[in-house]
């Protein structure tokens, strides 16, 4: 492997560390990545995207990657310990809910990058990925707005995490702007994986008016989409993948995440030495965020809509840090 | 507006009533069975792999097959060999879980995008659907709300009007006697786990082909264990049991009504309105209500079932 080089201070004891780790042992060779993520990978969404970029990783950068599926937060935490104590040069903590567990076992594991995807601070060895999927969500919600006909839309949340609350608000927020007064309601479901539930969430909001929906409920919106796709007049914006297959002709655009992109990116810095520790953002402007308009709905909106929207997405991309 | 909520309220029972109705069965001979939530996973998941190159037809026939399956592995173990019916029942659940998962993953790669499937469209029956308010509710529904209906009082029939369901319920009460009285305990009770096991796989398949159109894991979300609480608000009785399905379905539905009324009261009490009210009606039922003596006690009569 190439070995790291020594750019800046804060980078020093890692790569130090990364450097002995290879050199010393024989079978702990290569540029080795570790993914540990909250809940099954066959999620279509969240961990899945963190997976196929964990893939990425092995047939980019020629790394041995590893996975395991951490519950509960005492296993999260032994999950990133045992990598660390293994000498694996990159941890992802996938998601908010590893950020505590890192922290206490990046002390003891100095040599061992940890990446908290959507976490919330730097300490020592430890960094956060922010995916700003909101911006994207507020794209939704202009071409929401414009495409009501009974002035209300709704939205269909797994659980209450921050991210999912921001998303409703940005998509609620972009309505308003194109249709003023609009009526935003939403649902939320307090799991991921009832899809069935998720349906019967769709078609209540259904009854109450809205003909326009988004989410942000990784598998349970399997249901969401059903309702849409046996309710002849209502629309839908996918969430975290492209989801323009999931109902072809309803499907207007979807906010997606591109996880594999992002993943890559980061570990490609620490095995290229080039890594800082600090607050990883994305948004619109980086491309890890993208609003996909899906081409065979592209004629349900007027061509003055989505100008308008490519004038937002642009000027949000030139206002990010 | 109430025709709609009436509607959502029988599809929301209709798997629910389905999986309690077979456990109705399977307590009145002794034998709770907390396999039930992996059996309707397992259901699920045939329905999903046999509708993609059968039919849905086909994926309904699977998920029955598929629940038999795994309650045949639970009652070979809790009856079979008499072990401790509870943790059995847990196993079976956890091992469904954990299965389901990795036949999922293997058949529709890891990507994990389950289908989509065809699916069963709701069965208008003519003249009646057009009622006002129930009409769409009752009479316009998919094959399995019709099945989950139909076997209410099938099982009734059975429990108590045939000689079958008489050992059955001997068996459940006091299996010494009955085996005094010349009742095959365990073939009786491993008769009962299955048709319980069948039905439930019935209730998973119906989410899948009636419902959602696809797969998703976990996706059953407990409603097996939702359906043992029917089990003990219905009084371990098929009719009871029809009760408490379709006030469980009223209330979730009511609670997607709430949130999407946008009432400025926070959606977390409309999350709990159903479990809340099951809650309530348990503890002032409490007094009336009596289980089957022998449930959860096992062949010999080691369960820490109290009676």
């Amino acid at each position: 492997m190439r070995r790291p080089r020594r750019l800046l201070p804060a980078l020093l004891a890692a790569a130090a560390g990364a450097a002995v780790a290879c050199g010393g042992g024989g079978q702990r060779e290569g540029f080795r990545v570790a993914l540990v993520t909250p809940g099954s990978i066959a999620d279509a969404a969240w961990n899945a995207g963190a997976y196929a970029g964990l893939g990425q990783v092995r047939d980019s950068l020629g790394a041995v990657v590893s996975h395991v599926e951490a519950r509960t937060p005492a296993e999260q935490e032994e999950a990133l310990r045992t990598y660390a104590a293994e000498g694996y040069a990159v941890v992802f903590g996938h998601g908010f809910e590893f950020q505590g567990a890192a922290e206490r076992v990046a002390a003891d594991h100095p040599n061992t990058v940890f990446i908290i995807t959507s976490g919330e601070r730097v300490r020592g060895n430890v960094a956060p990925l922010v995916f700003r999927l909101h911006e994207a969500s507020r794209l939704a919600g202009l071409a929401a707005g414009a495409l009501t006909r009974t002035g209300v839309i709704g939205f269909v949340g797994g659980i209450e995490l921050p991210p999912i609350r921001e998303a409703y608000e940005a998509w609620a927020a972009g309505a308003a702007v194109t249709r003023p007064g609009v009526e935003s309601r939403f649902t939320y479901l307090n799991n991921f994986d009832d899809a069935a539930a998720g349906r019967e969430a769709a078609h209540a909001l259904i009854r109450q008016g809205a003909d326009v929906l988004h989410h942000n409920a990784d598998a349970a919106a399997l249901g969401v989409f059903q309702a849409v796709r046996e309710t002849p007049g209502t629309w839908i914006f996918g969430a975290n993948a492209d989801q323009a297959a999931l109902a072809p002709e309803r499907v207007v655009a979807s906010a997606v995440i591109d996880l594999p992109r992002a993943i890559l990116a980061v570990a490609r810095e620490v095995k290229e030495g080039r890594f800082t520790p600090r607050v990883e953002s994305f948004g619109l402007a980086s491309g890890v965020i993208r609003f996909e308009v899906n081409p065979r709905a592209r004629a349900a909106l007027p061509d003055s809509v989505w100008a308008l929207v490519v004038r937002v997405r642009d000027s949000i991309a030139a206002a990010a840090p | 507006m109430i025709t709609g909520f009436l509607a959502a309220a029988v599809r929301i029972a209709s798997p629910l009533l389905l999986a309690a109705v077979g456990e109705v069965v399977s307590q009145r001979g002794g034998t709770i069975n907390l396999g039930l939530e992996g059996a309707m996973l397992a259901g699920a998941l045939a329905a999903a792999l046999a509708a993609g190159g059968g039919g849905a037809e086909a994926g309904l026939l699977a998920a029955a097959v598929a629940g038999l399956a795994v309650a045949a592995i639970f009652a070979l173990v809790a009856i079979g060999a008499g072990a401790d019916q509870i943790i059995a029942g847990t196993a079976v659940t956890l091992g469904a879980v954990g299965l389901t998962g990795a036949v999922f993953r293997t058949a529709f790669g890891s990507a994990g995008t389950g289908p989509t499937l065809p699916m069963l469209e709701p069965l208008a029956v003519p003249g009646l659907w057009r009622m006002p308010l129930i009409g769409e509710a009752l009479f316009r529904q998919p094959l399995p709300t019709y099945l989950a209906f139909a076997a209410v009082p099938a099982a009734w029939w059975v429990l108590f009007r045939t000689r079958w369901g008489r050992a059955l319920r001997a068996a459940g009460e006091d299996a010494a006697s009955a085996r005094a009285a010349g009742v095959p305990v365990r073939r009786v009770r491993g008769v009962a786990v299955l048709a319980g096991g069948l039905l439930a796989g019935l209730a998973g398949g119906s989410l899948v082909l009636a419902q959602v159109g696809t797969f998703a894991e976990k996706m059953t979300a407990g409603r097996g264990f939702v359906a043992i609480a029917i089990v003990v608000l219905g009084r371990w009785h098929p009719v009871g049991a029809l009760a408490a399905a379709l006030l469980f379905g009223a209330l979730q539905a009511l609670q997607f009504v709430f949130q999407a009324m946008g009432l400025d009261v926070p959606y977390q009490l409309f999350l709990m309105l159903p479990y809340l009210l099951t809650l309530l009606a348990l503890a002032g039922a409490v007094g009336r209500v009596r289980a089957p003596g022998e449930l959860g006690r096992g062949e010999r009569g080691t369960g820490s079932g109290e009676r």
